[in-house]
């Protein structure tokens, strides 16, 4: 019983992380209908860059955390500025090559600017461990699942309710009439891949509290995809549900099924799950279904 | 000076559908052949070696060409298909000892079905949400290839067996050369017929909109199956080529960003068309062969730089030319080519 | 349009400019008289935190092997290295590369890259030198040899050294193995299974993880219900910061059970990922020396490291690799020695067989005390054989003892 309880702990917990980076993505797909290949790559950037404030400059992570903030949105913007905007109405795989063009780019950048490829970030987070029930989980994934809770509240009213969430939402659907209608398209990419990288650069502060910062946090970012399709690529509320399945799917296939199948079939099972949801959902669990038209 | 087809009449249907309209048309394509022939006689292995890395990404490409650039069903996990074929081909020529032409066709076969299994979530789903099924499809295929080991080694990887075509074995670069070249020449040639027939208007049709397609009878499911087949076959065939040609092969062959750099090969190229796929291998394998060759030369040439400079700075140019690339020519390369062409057929005479 | 068209051109011709130029420049001939020696190193991708350094401390040993001791045999090492980004399709190019530019021998940082590198290596009879090993680079032995004990050398090094001097119980104790899901974990489980029943160990559980994880509480609840005497990990250091953190939470620490690692995590990043109280009395294996050790070899690695590459001061893969430096250094010195330098300058089937035989096989060398000495017994192409085993003490990486033969 001890053990279901940690598993079901440890799932929900690990679940929500990748449900945060997961949000990153989603964002930008919600405005603007790219998928951002370059997310991993921007998780790492964001992190190293927290790195150098915290480490290199001494500051604390109150301190830290607004330059970090502000250091994403400045990498945001220059983003859809330079690489997306001339790509504006063109064929819309060819802005999903160009976010992978980026991520070629950010890793090199990384690369040049922090050779020594891997380093840990100060403690953030108070190191005792949370008890839970019969469970033991670290503070750092209890933050983490904490914070990306309320990430996904502040961008969900922010959708719902502000002038821009709604503007930003009319130009997902339809990008002519919202421009017919005065709506400054451009703007808003802007602001969604601003969002972005904010979005990736709490994800990448969480995420390298946990494991340190190194070149496989572009892995990931990559595997959140799966986290993506499940939850619906459209819907915030999908990715926050999808994480935890995800991550739950994951822990209880290493903690039950393991001695039956080959080790680490914890790995795959997400994948597995995903396959049937598609044939059964085409559209993901939360994602919104569109009506088609000739 | 009707060199190329441009004020040619024709006067019957087959001359009109012909590819090759021209006597200029065709004496390039005979030199080009003539060319791909003797080619190895005047490159070194170093090329060689590179122009078959190239070969094999051709026609793995080609195979995704058709899947999303003419059927336009993302696919994102190639990679794991190739992955198949190359697994496929060393078992078969290494633990049952079948000769390689055997071994070769069964791999595309292999790759082919099990494309089928996670093609049947095409026929509910399209756009971003069937490019999921395809990336399960790379992690649990290499998930399984790495896990069975009594048939695949596991990590440790397998050797793989010289191929060999009755008394001629191919093991150095030169003559593996003719090997991959033909078979990427009769994949290219495949492909560029099939989008004129039938089955590629059909698959056409359903990328340009699915609905109408369905309502103007064309069968949605069999036409999307058989694009996974083809494209997979030929991921699969790619597979094979390249397990014997690299002689040992592991499941870190074959990663998740390797198969995200095939569909950036095909988009860079121009999806869509039979030169595209040429166009993007080239270039991104080419420049892959700069970067590996240039961080070690900026290293000794400008000592001075600061620490991660060299290594640093090759990324960034790849991951820049791409970017450019494609803010400059978002249709792909191939769209620029045929706007050159059209501009060199009128020019003086420019509207 | 004509200016974006003109730039176009310009770029596609810069870019195959630079391939063409670089490209041909690296398959001219040895110029000079030079031995060449090729490297593949993971300096860029995934496990650029190894190659960097490695990088560093190869160019420092070579300058310094030309330099000071005026090259291998009197004639000067061209150091041909390239980089890999942990990418197969680049090093199945780099080794063909190898295998026709008058390259002698090459080694490879990563027991991934030789494992992607071996078939070529082996077909072509190029000697390759393997850094970081795995059983089944030279299992059966070929051209490949490894400079290092392999994962599964530390997994016996740590057994025996457990039974004899930590397992206090009675009857067969218990452990479990937490592995990579590569060559690094497969090399130990392999081992374990063929060896843990005659040195009296009962492994009760084997799980595996990925290079990416970011929790593995919930195979490390598996180890627990199966309660283990000692647990041994083997993967690179941070997966492993990852499985020591949340063993911790789980009470799984080194006050509870022993913890062993083999020599890939066991460098100071772990120290620094995990933090120090996390990874303090954890064993480990490592085949050097570290860098506050007395040995005659260390004066000169540091006073390079110092020189060029201060930013990499403590690292230990900067301390391997420039063991790999004077290793191939001595092969190369040995093989010109005793065939000259006509035999050697072709770079070709026959120079290559030479520096094997002449090279590689009459190795009996103490590479400075840095790491253990290599020699080399037929039939076995592990080039050196004994590990030293090392515990954390107050966040320092302390010796146990001296040097121990693996097996």
């Amino acid at each position: 019983m001890a053990e279901l309880t940690q598993f079901i702990i440890t799932g929900l917990a690990v679940g929500m992380v990748y449900a945060l980076i997961a949000l990153g993505f989603t964002l930008i797909w919600k405005s603007t209908g790219v998928a951002n290949l370059a997310l991993g790559q921007l998780v790492l950037l964001c992190s190293w860059f927290t790195y150098s404030m915290m480490h290199q400059l001494h500051l604390s992570i109150w301190l830290a955390f607004p330059a970090v903030v502000l250091f994403a949105l400045v990498v945001g913007w220059v983003i859809e500025r330079f690489a997306l905007r001339p790509l504006i109405g063109q064929p819309i795989l060819s802005l999903i090559a160009v976010t992978l063009g980026l991520g070629y780019f950010i890793s090199g950048m990384v690369s040049f600017i922090w050779p020594q490829s891997i380093a840990a970030l100060p403690q953030i987070f108070p190191k005792n461990p949370v008890h839970i029930g019969g469970a033991v989980i670290s503070q750092e994934y209890v933050w983490a699942a904490g914070i990306s809770l309320l990430v996904f509240t502040l961008l969900s009213l922010f959708y719902k309710y502000h002038r821009m969430g709604i503007a930003m939402r009319a130009t997902a659907d339809d990008q002519m009439a919202v421009q017919a209608c005065g709506i400054p398209v451009t703007r808003i990419f802007s602001m969604s891949w601003m969002f972005a990288c904010v979005v990736a650069a709490v994800g990448g502060i969480l995420i390298s509290s946990i494991g340190g910062i190194s070149n496989g946090l572009v892995e990931t970012g990559l595997k959140t995809f799966s986290v993506v399709i499940l939850g619906g690529l459209d819907s915030f509320g999908g990715s926050m549900i999808a994480g935890p399945i995800i991550g739950l799917a994951k822990s209880l296939g290493t903690g039950y099924l393991t001695p039956y199948l080959w080790p680490e079939f914890g790995e795959v099972i997400p994948y597995i799950i995903i396959v049937f949801v598609i044939i059964f959902k085409p559209f993901g669990l939360f994602g919104e279904k569109r009506i088609e038209r000739i | 000076m009707s060199s190329l087809p441009c004020g040619t009449r024709n006067y019957s249907y087959a001359e009109d559908m012909a590819i090759f309209r021209t006597k200029t048309q065709w004496a390039l394509l005979i030199g080009l052949l003539i060319l791909l022939m003797i080619g190895p006689l005047f490159v070194g292995n170093f090329w060689l070696n590179k122009i078959n890395l190239i070969g094999i990404t051709l026609i793995a490409a080609t195979g995704l060409n058709i899947l999303v650039g003419y059927c336009g069903q993302l696919s994102i996990g190639q990679v794991g298909f190739i992955a198949v074929g190359a697994y496929t081909s060393t078992i078969l020529t290494s633990k049952l000892g079948l000769p390689f032409p055997v071994s070769f066709v069964c791999s595309g076969l292999m790759a082919g079905i099990i494309g089928l299994m996670f093609a049947i979530p095409s026929v509910r789903v399209k756009g971003f949400y069937l490019a999921i099924a395809s990336i399960a499809a790379q992690f649990i295929i290499v998930w399984v290839i790495s896990k069975w080991t009594g048939l695949t080694g596991g990590s440790n990887g397998m050797l793989v067996p010289d191929a060999s075509i009755g008394g001629l074995v191919f093991n150095t670069q030169k003559s593996f050369y003719y090997l991959i070249i033909g078979v990427a020449v009769v994949c290219i040639f495949l492909a560029k017929n099939l989008a004129r027939t039938r089955v590629g208007r059909a698959f056409i049709a359903i990328r340009d909109n699915d609905l109408a397609a369905e309502v103007m009878g064309i069968n949605l499911f069999y036409y999307k199956m058989l694009a996974f087949f083809i494209g997979c076959f030929m991921a699969g065939i790619a597979g094979s080529l390249l397990a014997h040609w690299s002689v040992s092969i592991s499941p870190d062959n074959f990663s998740f960003s390797e198969s995200i750099l095939y569909v950036g090969i095909i988009i860079i190229g121009g999806l869509g068309t039979t030169l595209g796929p040429i166009l993007g291998v080239v270039l991104i394998r080419l420049m892959q062969v700069g970067v590996t060759q240039a961080t070690p030369w900026l290293q000794s040439t400008l000592p001075g730089m600061p620490n991660g400079f060299a290594t640093g700075i090759t990324p960034m140019l790849f991951g820049l030319i791409i970017v450019l690339f494609l803010i400059f020519e978002p249709r792909g390369l191939a769209h620029r080519w045929n706007l050159f062409k059209a501009s060199y057929r009128l020019w003086p005479f420019s509207y | 349009m004509k200016r974006k068209l003109s730039l176009l051109v310009l770029l596609l011709t810069l870019v195959s400019m630079i391939a063409l130029m670089v490209g041909c420049s690296s398959t001219a001939n040895i110029a000079g008289k030079e031995l060449k020696l090729g490297a593949i190193m993971p300096v860029t991708g995934p496990a650029a935190e190894k190659g960097k350094p490695g990088i560093d401390a190869l160019l420092d040993v070579i300058e310094y092997i030309n330099k000071e001791k005026g090259g291998a045999g009197g004639y000067q090492i061209k150091l041909d290295w390239k980089d890999s980004a942990y990418n197969a399709a680049n090093v199945n190019t780099i080794v063909t590369d190898y295998t026709n530019s008058g390259v002698l021998m090459f080694a490879a940082m990563s027991s991934f890259e030789m494992t992607n590198a071996k078939g070529i290596a082996n077909k072509a009879g190029l000697p390759g030198l393997a850094v970081f090993t795995a059983a089944s680079l030279y299992n059966p032995p070929e051209h490949i040899y490894g400079q290092m004990p392999e994962y599964g050398d530390d997994w016996v090094a740590f057994a025996n050294y457990y039974m004899q001097n930590i397992w206090k119980g009675s009857g067969k104790p218990k452990m479990a193995l937490h592995l990579l899901n590569n060559t690094t974990g497969s090399s130990v489980k392999d081992v374990a299974k063929a060896k843990a029943e005659a040195m009296g160990i009962d492994i009760v559980d084997i799980e595996e993880h990925a290079a990416t994880t970011i929790s593995e509480s919930d195979s490390l609840t598996r180890i627990k219900a199966a309660n283990p005497d000692v647990i041994f990990i083997s993967s690179t250091p941070q997966p492993t910061s990852i499985i020591l953190k949340n063993a911790k939470d789980l009470g799984l620490t080194s006050k509870t059970v022993t913890i062993g690692l083999a020599h890939a995590s066991f460098t100071k990043a772990l120290i620094d990922l995990a933090g120090a109280d996390v990874v303090e009395g954890v064993y480990g294996v490592f085949p050097t020396v570290t860098w506050d050790d007395k040995a005659p070899g260390i004066a000169k690695a540091k006073e390079y490291l110092m020189k060029n590459h201060p930013g990499d001061a403590g690292n230990m893969d900067y301390l391997s690799l420039w063991c790999t430096g004077l290793v191939s250094a001595e092969i190369l010195k040995n093989a010109v020695q005793a065939v000259g330098y006509d035999v050697l300058a072709k770079g070709d089937a026959t120079a290559w067989k030479a520096v094997e035989e002449q090279g590689f096989q009459k190795l009996n060398y103490n590479v400075g005390g840095i790491q253990g000495a290599v020699s080399y017994t037929a039939g076995d192409n592990r080039l050196a054989k004994t590990v030293k085993l090392y515990t954390i003490k107050s966040g320092a990486i302390t010796a146990i003892g001296d040097w121990v033969t693996a097996r």
